[in-house]
């Protein structure tokens, strides 16, 4: 719901509970409620709902915090590639082996954190925050599902391509449970320690 | 009772809710319900000239608000007075004191 939509939404539902409670019959007290919005305020509130509604509320809440807590995970990685600090690998059959990135993986629960209190002070919604914080881990879903398409054509229509789907499937299924699956875990840690952090301190206050 | 004019009414808005929020962190039906109480209803405030109000307030960075959850679980957009707002405010009440001293003077009325 756009955010005006939601903090007018509020004042209804309070002003509704109010007359209910000063012994006004349900049916009375909602009109008496619905009144308050009105001509020139209604359509006003119309076109402001509108405005806030195309695509703002997606961007703000959602998609930029996911960019930004996609970008702090790329240079957390970059920065440990920089200090040579290297993926544990566990070789499985047939030569393939499963990378387990703990040192990034560790990390990871700051970049949630992070892009779930930058969507939040974009009034995010909790959805929203857990969107933007898992936002890198569905980028890498989307590249590697793009990996297997991009394989599967060339396989169809380059003779000779050399791509094994005996080899393709496994390797892009281990890196989807390390680099997408694990890492979507430590964000989401991330975005509920950080959520829980605001509620103690919503409490405290 | 008898009302208070629609201009007096407008410019008095803005340090009603300034006062109250220098004291609490509320949301938009609570600053409305609670100013209406104080002042014995000659003060009321409907959603059509509260939430522009509050919106300009929030433009000019003297009152932030946040979306918090309340104790009955509902989500409510909170305002609060910012420095820059606190500053404002002590002019503002001079302003309003002189205002009423000189209509006092003029009038004769006397305080309540």
């Amino acid at each position: 719901m756009p955010e005006c939509a939601e903090e007018l939404a509020g004042h209804l539902e309070d002003s509704y509970e109010a007359f209910l409670q000063e012994g006004l019959p349900p049916d009375v007290a909602l009109q008496r409620t619905m009144c308050q919005i009105e001509g020139r305020f209604k359509g006003g509130l119309v076109l402001q709902l509108l405005k806030e509604d195309i695509m703002i509320g997606f961007t703000r809440k959602i998609a930029l915090p996911g960019l930004l807590t996609f970008a702090l995970a790329i240079l957390t990685a970059w920065a440990l590639d920089l200090a040579h600090v290297q993926p544990k690998a566990i070789f499985l059959a047939n030569g393939l082996f499963l990378p387990i990135p703990i040192a990034w993986l560790c990390l990871l629960p700051f970049c949630g954190a992070a892009g779930a209190l930058i969507s939040r002070r974009s009034g995010g919604s909790l959805p929203q925050r857990i969107a933007a914080s898992l936002f890198p881990s569905a980028i890498m879903v989307a590249v590697l599902m793009l990996i297997l398409v991009a394989g599967f054509a060339i396989s169809l229509f380059v003779a000779d391509s050399g791509w094994n789907w005996a080899l393709a499937v496994p390797a892009v299924a281990g890196w989807m449970l390390s680099y997408a699956g694990a890492s979507a875990m430590c964000l989401g840690l991330g975005a509920g320690v950080a959520e829980r952090t605001r509620r103690t301190r919503a409490t405290a206050i | 009772m008898s009302s208070v004019g629609a201009q007096i009414k407008r410019g008095s808005a803005e340090l009603a809710v300034l006062t109250l929020l220098a004291k609490h962190r509320l949301h938009g039906y609570e600053i409305a319900k609670r100013i209406e109480e104080q002042t014995g209803g000659i003060l009321r405030f409907d959603m059509a000239s509260l939430y522009p109000l509050l919106h300009c307030l929030e433009r000019k960075s003297w009152v932030k608000a946040e979306w918090q959850t309340l104790p009955n679980g509902r989500r409510r957009r909170c305002y609060r007075l910012t420095a820059a707002g606190r500053k404002q405010l002590a002019p503002l009440r001079a302003q309003w004191r002189a205002f009423f001293h000189a209509l006092q003077s003029v009038t004769g009325f006397q305080n309540a």
